[in-house]
């Protein structure tokens, strides 16, 4: 196999790594505010369960999420289980972890909103709706910018990690073409590397540009 | 900017959208279909090829098999200790990848065995270590969840003298750690290791005495008889009909032992 194969190779695996990356924070960050919405609710018995989906969330590793969400319906529900379950289930364990944290990050900025906020807006006629999405979340999006940036990156990384339930991103292909007969061998990790440091650095500039374009009261 | 972010988000989105779209759809009629779990960091008997598709002796059997029969063949790589999850979970239908039999036989509904195998100890050829008894002290790595760990377990007073034996998720990083000294040796199948050797010239020795001997077969759900007997009648019939020595020829230079293969003696 010759270096350029092996390149080709890991490059081919790279839109798996991009699918799980994109479709999870397209499902995750919504679903993140509205795991805020509900943990802020006055309604106790509702915000003692997202309490508790939160503290399993964070308090339990990812892989092991990752293998319950597959095996479950399966095997203890006894379900027939599609075809795609196995992408379905590395997709549905990302968002739902994810979502707690990016619902602790929104809590973080919305919490740090000044009460004068919520009053003024009062005063001017708002309504408590027109109040959060006119006046708190433009501000909030500001606030955790940098949090969230830093869950994106991670994301990126965690994404190796849908290989325990055999689905075959980046790093699975890399380990892959590694010990296939006649490849180049610890060569393919540092291509694998290279991918990563690459779309790594491209999504910390697109977040860096579209922090440097809500600052537009500096 | 705000347009070059959205084209650029759009790109984003859209490559992953086609790379979901790139499953294949489901067969129309009910056709029976061999789904094959493997290892795909396991040569000679699965790996992947230079053009992206997944290769081995195991599976080219597989799909001899399936030709045979006239059925459906696909090959899902899957994570090794998670083999008994999935054939449970009905994700596939049977393990074919230098699947060991022995030690296991009431685990799975078993195919004949079709390799005979061992489980060698291989170390660095200038480590100075000959025997078992110089490996008195010395870490030991093998696969997760493989029969090399059964095999050590079974040679009692080999793994007592042991200082440890570190078990590790594939064969590769195993030999990795032999090359840079953090482990002393490696217990390893017979084709694996010989394909190591062939593959890094002069660097490794395999100890004369194995620690195990045992046989691999295909394993298939257990209870699951039906589709073991179609299954191993046409790999009966490929080993008779010369088909199994051709295929296996194939898988020589990736390390495959002919000899090895029990059926065709």
């Amino acid at each position: 196999m010759t270096v350029q194969t092996m390149i080709m190779l890991v490059a081919k695996s790279f839109p798996m790594t991009l699918a799980i990356f994109v479709l999870t924070l397209l499902g995750s960050l919504p679903l993140g505010l509205l795991v805020y919405f509900g943990r802020a609710s006055r309604f106790k018995p509702l915000s003692k369960i997202v309490r508790g989906y939160i503290s399993i969330m964070r308090g339990t590793p990812l892989i092991l999420q990752l293998m319950v969400v597959f095996y479950a319906p399966s095997l203890l529900l006894h379900i027939n289980v599609p075809n795609n379950w196995r992408f379905a289930a590395v997709i549905i364990a990302f968002i739902i972890n994810y979502a707690a944290y990016f619902c602790e990050i929104y809590r973080g900025g919305i919490e740090s909103m000044p009460v004068g906020q919520y009053e003024a807006a009062a005063v001017l006629g708002y309504t408590k709706a027109q109040t959060f999405i006119r006046i708190i979340l433009p501000q909030v999006i500001k606030r955790v910018l940098p949090s969230v940036t830093n869950e994106v990156i991670t994301l990126v990384k965690d994404t190796s990690l849908a290989s325990i339930i055999g689905t075959v991103e980046m790093f699975t292909r890399a380990k892959q073409i590694a010990v296939a007969p006649h490849s180049p061998g610890m060569l393919t990790f540092v291509v694998a590397a290279v991918f990563y440091y690459i779309f790594n650095y491209v999504m910390a500039f697109i977040m860096e540009r579209i922090e440097k374009k809500l600052s537009y009261y500096r | 900017m705000k347009k070059i972010i959205a084209i650029a988000l759009a790109a984003v989105m859209i490559l992953g959208l086609a790379a979901c779209g790139s499953k294949p759809a489901a067969p129309a009629a009910a056709k029976q279909k061999l789904i094959v779990g493997f290892d795909a960091e396991f040569p000679p008997f699965g790996f992947i090829a230079e053009d992206g598709s997944y290769d081995g002796f195991d599976l080219a059997m597989a799909a001899k098999v399936c030709e045979k029969l006239g059925w459906d063949f696909e090959a899902v790589p899957i994570d090794w200790n998670s083999k008994d999850a999935e054939l449970s979970a009905g994700n596939i239908n049977c393990i074919w990848n230098g699947f060991t039999y022995t030690g296991r036989e009431n685990d799975y509904t078993w195919s004949d065995p079709y390799v005979d195998n061992s489980i060698v100890m291989v170390v660095k050829a200038d480590s100075g270590i000959k025997s078992f008894a110089d490996l008195a002290g010395k870490t030991v790595m093998a696969q997760a969840g493989s029969s090399a760990i059964d095999g050590l377990a079974e040679n009692a007073e080999l793994s007592a003298s042991l200082k440890k034996v570190i078990e590790l998720a594939d064969y590769n990083t195993g030999f990795m750690e032999l090359k840079q000294g953090t482990v002393d040796a490696v217990a390893a199948d017979l084709g694996v290791a010989t394909y190591q050797i062939a593959s890094n010239s002069g660097e490794y020795v395999i100890l004369d005495e194995p620690v195990s001997t045992e046989q691999y077969a295909v394993g298939f759900l257990k209870g699951n008889t039906e589709l073991r007997d179609a299954v191993n009648a046409a790999l009966l019939e490929l080993a008779a009909d010369g088909t199994m020595l051709t295929v296996a020829q194939d898988y020589v230079d990736d390390g495959l032992v002919i000899e090895s293969l029990c059926l065709i003696k």
